[in-house]
């Protein structure tokens, strides 16, 4: 299989992942925080490493502004939903994934408004745009990093100077940049960081996280047993067991600090690099396809390794469909739970096609998928 | 017996403290005694040597850690140790 659909979960991961991820569930899965035993002590230790290698990838400085989440759309609804109360207005952007959308669509029966910074039709979003929508009540800038529709990436720095200057809350969706692009909290003034631990991560499913800076304080989105203060009835105020309460995942931490530990000795700049040139050798030859429309940026800018395409005359479900019977190609047609992305770039009668190579794609692999588009472009021309 | 340092924190914050002093070459022994409960917000301790106390001391405001107390103690009984002073 050729496996081009790393932007909805990473496959393959790393060869220690699973190991990790083993070893944790047969030599120290014991609930850490409850108890001093050995295996619950060694599960600490461990949870704590992982703390302190995303904090490395991201430039945290203090990893106990890390809290695990099981994904990056809870970490999303942790920032959005522990952060705003009635009559709060937020802005987000109109590249943004459902995780966002959905959260401040919800919040409005609550009293919570929010404005879309429309972006060009190549998904990029301009720092003006985002300047226009500020209001005194805004209390929340939510942008994501890069398009999980076309891979384009936000000028996260640029915002990030505009709010910080405002004193409002600037919060990530790393979903699709976490691992593929290199990313500073502190150069890019960001508040909040969402990420997902399964994706460029090259961590295990059911794995994500939430960095809080410490000029921000949220509500938990859910209260309980944290090890700590066990006597109270109230939650504890302090990161992260604020807001991480019931038993971790701790199988699936092993294995995400097994891939960050992995992603440190490559160096993510590194994987963006090797990534870049996959995404750049689709974009150049895709377009020169006859019947095939790309979309997203120019391809002498940067993106995120997404590449989203059409066959004109035929539905993306039909080529993802074509392109795995006869070529064992893993993609994802569709709307890919982005909505207004797809607005914004004008598909959302159909969707499009996605390319999402990742670490481990060849160059090999990538011309032979290109074959396989431009057989299957010519059969739908000839029709 | 060398005096020693009692910190009582959160199980977070002592794994924090934990490894960062490992990483200065400083053996912190992670601990849990009836003790701890007597601290808010603090289910553990870590033992360590007093001399390490301006180092702790540095490592808590690096990471905005309050802890719940920082003791010298005599005596090391596992389990229950009898903490005589607040450090400082």
């Amino acid at each position: 299989m050729i496996y081009l659909d790393n932007a909805a979960t990473s496959w393959p991961k790393p060869a220690g992942v699973a190991r990790s991820v083993s070893a944790a569930l047969t030599r120290c899965a014991g609930n850490p925080g409850r108890t001093s035993h050995h295996l619950a002590m060694d599960a600490a230790a461990l949870i704590q490493e992982c703390r302190e290698n995303l904090a490395q990838l991201f430039r945290i400085t203090n990893p106990l502004r890390i809290c695990f989440t099981s994904n990056a759309t809870e970490a999303l609804n942790l920032a959005i939903k522990g952060l705003l109360s009635p009559g709060d207005h937020a802005i987000c952007s109109s590249m943004e994934h459902n995780s966002v959308w959905r959260p401040l669509t919800a919040l409005v029966e609550r009293g919570v408004e929010f404005s879309i910074a429309e972006a060009d039709s190549s998904g990029v979003v301009d720092v003006a745009a985002v300047e226009r929508l500020l209001r005194p009540n805004t209390k929340l800038i939510a942008i994501i990093h890069a398009s999980n529709v076309n891979g384009a990436i936000q000028p996260v720095a640029a915002i990030g100077a505009l709010v910080r200057a405002r004193g409002i809350p600037f919060l990530v969706d790393a979903s699709q940049s976490a691992g593929a692009i290199p990313i500073d909290v502190q150069a890019m003034r960001i508040d909040l960081l969402a990420f997902p631990g399964h994706k460029g991560l090259l961590g295990p499913q059911g794995t994500g996280g939430l960095y809080v800076s410490e000029a921000v304080n949220l509500r938990p989105l859910k209260e309980g047993g944290t090890g700590s203060e066990s006597n109270s009835a109230h939650q504890p105020l302090f990161y992260p067991d604020r807001l991480e309460s019931g038993t971790l995942n701790l199988p699936g931490i092993a294995g995400l600090n097994e891939s960050a530990h992995y992603l440190l000795r490559k160096g993510v700049e590194t994987i963006a690099l090797k990534e870049a040139m996959r995404t750049k050798r689709l974009l150049a030859s895709l377009a020169k396809i006859e019947g095939v429309a790309v979309y997203g940026p120019p391809v002498e800018l940067p993106r995120a390794p997404v590449v989203s395409f059409n066959l004109l005359g035929m539905d993306p479900v039909c080529v993802a469909a074509e392109l795995e019977k006869r070529a064992d190609i893993a993609c994802r047609p569709g709307w890919h739970c982005a909505a207004l992305a797809h607005r914004t770039q004008g598909t959302q009668e159909t969707g499009t096609v996605r390319f999402s190579p990742g670490s481990f794609t060849t160059m090999t692999e990538i011309d032979f998928v290109l074959n396989a588009v431009a057989e299957l472009a010519k059969e739908s021309q000839s029709r | 017996m060398a005096r020693q340092l009692v910190v009582f924190a959160s199980l977070n914050q002592v794994a924090l403290l934990k490894r960062a002093l490992y990483r200065e070459g400083v053996y912190a022994e992670m601990v849990r005694t009836p003790r701890c409960y007597l601290f808010s917000g603090c289910s553990f301790a870590l033992r360590c040597q007093f001399d390490e106390l301006p180092m702790l001391e540095e490592m808590c405001r690096k990471w905005t850690i309050e802890p719940g107390g920082i003791f010298a103690e005599l005596e090391d009984v596992p389990g229950e140790s009898s903490v005589e002073e607040q450090a400082r």
